[in-house]
């Protein structure tokens, strides 16, 4: 469903994804590792078109589209959604209006029946319970204020709202202690289903306890330098990524 | 533009006729109309050499043909889509020496004709109209004294909270047109007033509000100015303030080709309060300045001022407050803050606080922004399938909305809100 090929891109002209390659196919969960700096960020990026970065060279094929020349709506619109690292702070505007605005677009663009307030107000009490976050979040300003937990929760609401084919979360456990993550692994693993796919970020093997990947992959300076199943995660988690950055630079050293 | 002699003649034959219809007005009226008149022959309208217009150019208004429009023309303005259903008391002022009161004000707040209450009550007027707006140096003003025709007196019995608005609605013009209101807010009572300019075509609106506050007394005014993109919109609010008042001050400007609005208090008595807010919000080659002024002549008052403004396209948006602090005024605590959001590279705003301060135990604060849309944010909000240019009006709203958190009236907030939603967030997808 996904078909990332030598993605080459960057900020400011500086180089930071070096030729890239995945495949997600549809119903997976693919993980990405990496130490700091790898490229992991740039690449949720990249795929959620988010401005200011620059792709060089490759292509990004999704559903047989071209990726890259979506703009940012029109790729969630098409089901790509992004769980941000660093969820944005809004002052002024509800949760309940930016995501009834949000649900409504991507459903229009479906050719689905616009939901009526009352309708919204039902659905979002129903995905918010199971996260364990009052309502009253509904009201609340778009994550102003929010606890780091709230913030990451909600980004959990927002992905449970519009239902997206593709999710891509970014470093979504970092900074949570283990109750939240737990209910946040628990919101993702309810929308596991043949028909959706995740692209699941992080540091730390921790997620991938409650989050189980299909797939591993290990980013490391701008490059997917080893892929393999659950069992990579483990590795990395007693080796660390030194072990993988030594091996990527004989690698380079050899020309490989 | 007709030559300073020819201009200077035409002023005075408008005069002439205020002066007809102002026949049986008491002495003491006549006698300021009178030095109004000459107050602004000499000074005449202001050029941008004068510092307080600077930024503002108000040639256009020197052109005295715009006195010229017919006297009279059609009806009255009759949609006042603002007033929430049941709420009763509505002054509607059009053409000059029209103004009717329909329904009944709240209990305990007469709404009576400024040109009655010359002609039958005159004492209770002598102290407060054309004495709290000041009008030695200032031309529009004295331009107003001189000239107006009629107006409104809202005036609230002692000890009265009233508990709905009073509503003014201005329609529209043709010529200039020089509304009148004064609010007069006897001791320990409480009266809101809603006043709202909404004019079709080419005119100027000069238009002067006076606000007494009485001890103890609460005023909470508010001001929508939102005539025509073809009109000339200039505008004085002058509050004075006894022991213990209140006034909050609330202007919203959407309208006008051109607004000058002019806001301020007088802090006469210790223990006041007061708050000048307001938003404006202009496109295309829209110009508008507000410039505020609290006088604090009294220790341990407050003053608050939050100004926004949101300026796309040429727009330009003028800022200027000040704040005295007199000699006595110990203990006197002062907020100003003005922030700007600016839509367009070729939008542009001049803001500047002026502070005068002679007590030494006192705080005063000012701070100003000017800044553009946060693209982290539109980011967000596109990631999640909302469209470009629905994100940046969700944004551009979000700003000015928050100017509106100082509005404590529920239907009143509502219903700017819902002014602002029309104006931002139209559904685009």
């Amino acid at each position: 469903m996904l078909h990332v090929r030598n993605l080459h891109a960057g900020v400011d002209g500086q180089e930071i994804l070096r030729g890239v390659n995945l495949d997600v196919e549809l119903g997976s969960v693919h993980a990405i590792m990496g130490p700091n700096g790898s490229g992991k960020s740039t690449l949720a990026s990249v795929l959620a078109g988010r401005d200011g970065y620059e792709v060089t060279a490759g292509s990004v094929t999704y559903a047989t589209q071209d990726l890259l020349e979506m703009d940012p709506e029109i790729r969630a619109r098409n089901g790509i959604f992004l769980a941000f690292q660093y969820p944005v702070e809004i002052p002024g505007v509800t949760m309940m209006y930016f995501m009834r605005e949000a649900v409504n677009a991507v459903y229009r663009h479906r050719g689905q029946e616009e939901l009526s307030a009352g309708d919204f107000l039902r659905l979002a009490r129903a995905k918010i319970g199971p996260l364990g976050i009052s309502p009253d979040m509904l009201k609340r300003a778009v994550n102003a204020g929010f606890s780091g937990g709230e913030k990451k929760r909600s980004e959990i609401f927002q992905m449970s709202m519009l239902e997206p084919t593709l999710s891509i979360l970014d470093e979504t456990d970092s900074g949570l202690d283990i109750d939240a993550l737990k209910v946040v692994s628990r919101g993702v693993n309810s929308l596991r289903s043949p028909a959706r796919s995740f692209l699941v970020i992080t540091h730390y093997q921790r997620l991938l306890n409650y989050i189980v990947p299909d797939h591993v992959h290990v980013l490391s300076q701008g490059r997917i330098v080893r892929s393999g199943d659950r069992s990579l995660a483990l590795e990395l988690e007693k080796h660390g990524y030194g072990w993988i950055e030594e091996r990527a630079a004989e690698r380079v050293a050899l020309g490989a | 533009m007709p030559a300073a002699t020819e201009r200077r003649s035409l002023y005075l034959e408008r005069f002439t006729d205020a002066l007809r219809r102002a026949d049986g007005e008491p002495g003491w009226m006549r006698r300021r109309r009178e030095r109004a008149m000459e107050r602004f022959l000499t000074l005449g309208v202001p050029t941008r050499r004068d510092e307080e217009y600077k930024y503002t150019n108000l040639t256009a208004l020197r052109d005295a043909r715009l006195l010229l429009g017919p006297a009279r023309s059609g009806g009255l303005p009759i949609d006042a889509p603002h007033i929430p259903a049941g709420q009763r008391a509505v002054v509607f002022a059009g053409e000059p020496g029209q103004v009717t009161v329909r329904g009944e004000p709240p209990r305990g707040v007469r709404v009576r004709r400024l040109s009655k209450v010359l002609r039958t009550d005159p004492p209770g007027l002598e102290t407060h109209l054309a004495a709290t707006a000041q009008f030695k140096d200032h031309p529009l003003c004295a331009l107003n004294t001189a000239l107006f025709a009629d107006g409104v007196v809202i005036e609230s019995e002692p000890g009265v909270i009233a508990e709905e608005p009073v509503h003014v609605s201005f329609g529209d013009g043709l010529g200039a047109r020089h509304p009148r209101v004064l609010i007069l807010a006897r001791r320990n009572s409480s009266v809101r007033v809603v006043e709202r300019h909404s004019g079709a075509g080419a005119f100027w609106r000069n238009a002067v509000t006076e606000i007494v506050a009485e001890p103890n007394a609460r005023v909470d005014h508010f001001r929508a100015q939102l005539d025509s993109l073809d009109a000339y919109h200039t505008g004085v609010v002058q509050a004075s303030q006894e022991r213990d008042s209140y006034v909050s001050s609330f202007s919203l400007s959407f309208g006008a080709a051109l607004a000058r609005n002019d806001i301020g208090t007088r802090l006469v008595g210790s223990g006041c309060e007061c708050s000048l807010d307001g938003l404006f919000a202009v496109r295309g080659s829209q110009h508008v300045d507000h410039h505020t002024a609290i006088d604090h002549a009294m220790p341990h008052c407050n003053s608050h001022q939050l100004y926004k403004g949101v300026l796309d396209d040429r727009a330009r948006g003028v800022f200027n407050g000040k704040i005295f602090v007199r000699r006595d005024a110990q203990k006197t605590d002062a907020v100003q803050s003005n922030k700007n959001l600016l839509l367009s590279d070729e939008a542009e705003v001049n803001t500047k606080p002026q502070l005068e301060i002679d007590a030494n135990d006192v705080r005063c604060t000012h701070g100003a922004t000017i800044g553009q849309l946060d693209a982290t944010a539109a980011f967000y909000l596109r990631s999640r399938g909302i469209s470009a240019a629905h994100a940046r009006n969700i944004l551009t709203y979000a700003f000015a909305a928050d100017a509106l958190e100082r509005i404590r009236d529920a239907s009143l907030k509502e219903h700017f809100e819902s002014v602002l939603l029309s104006r931002f967030a139209r559904e685009e997808h």
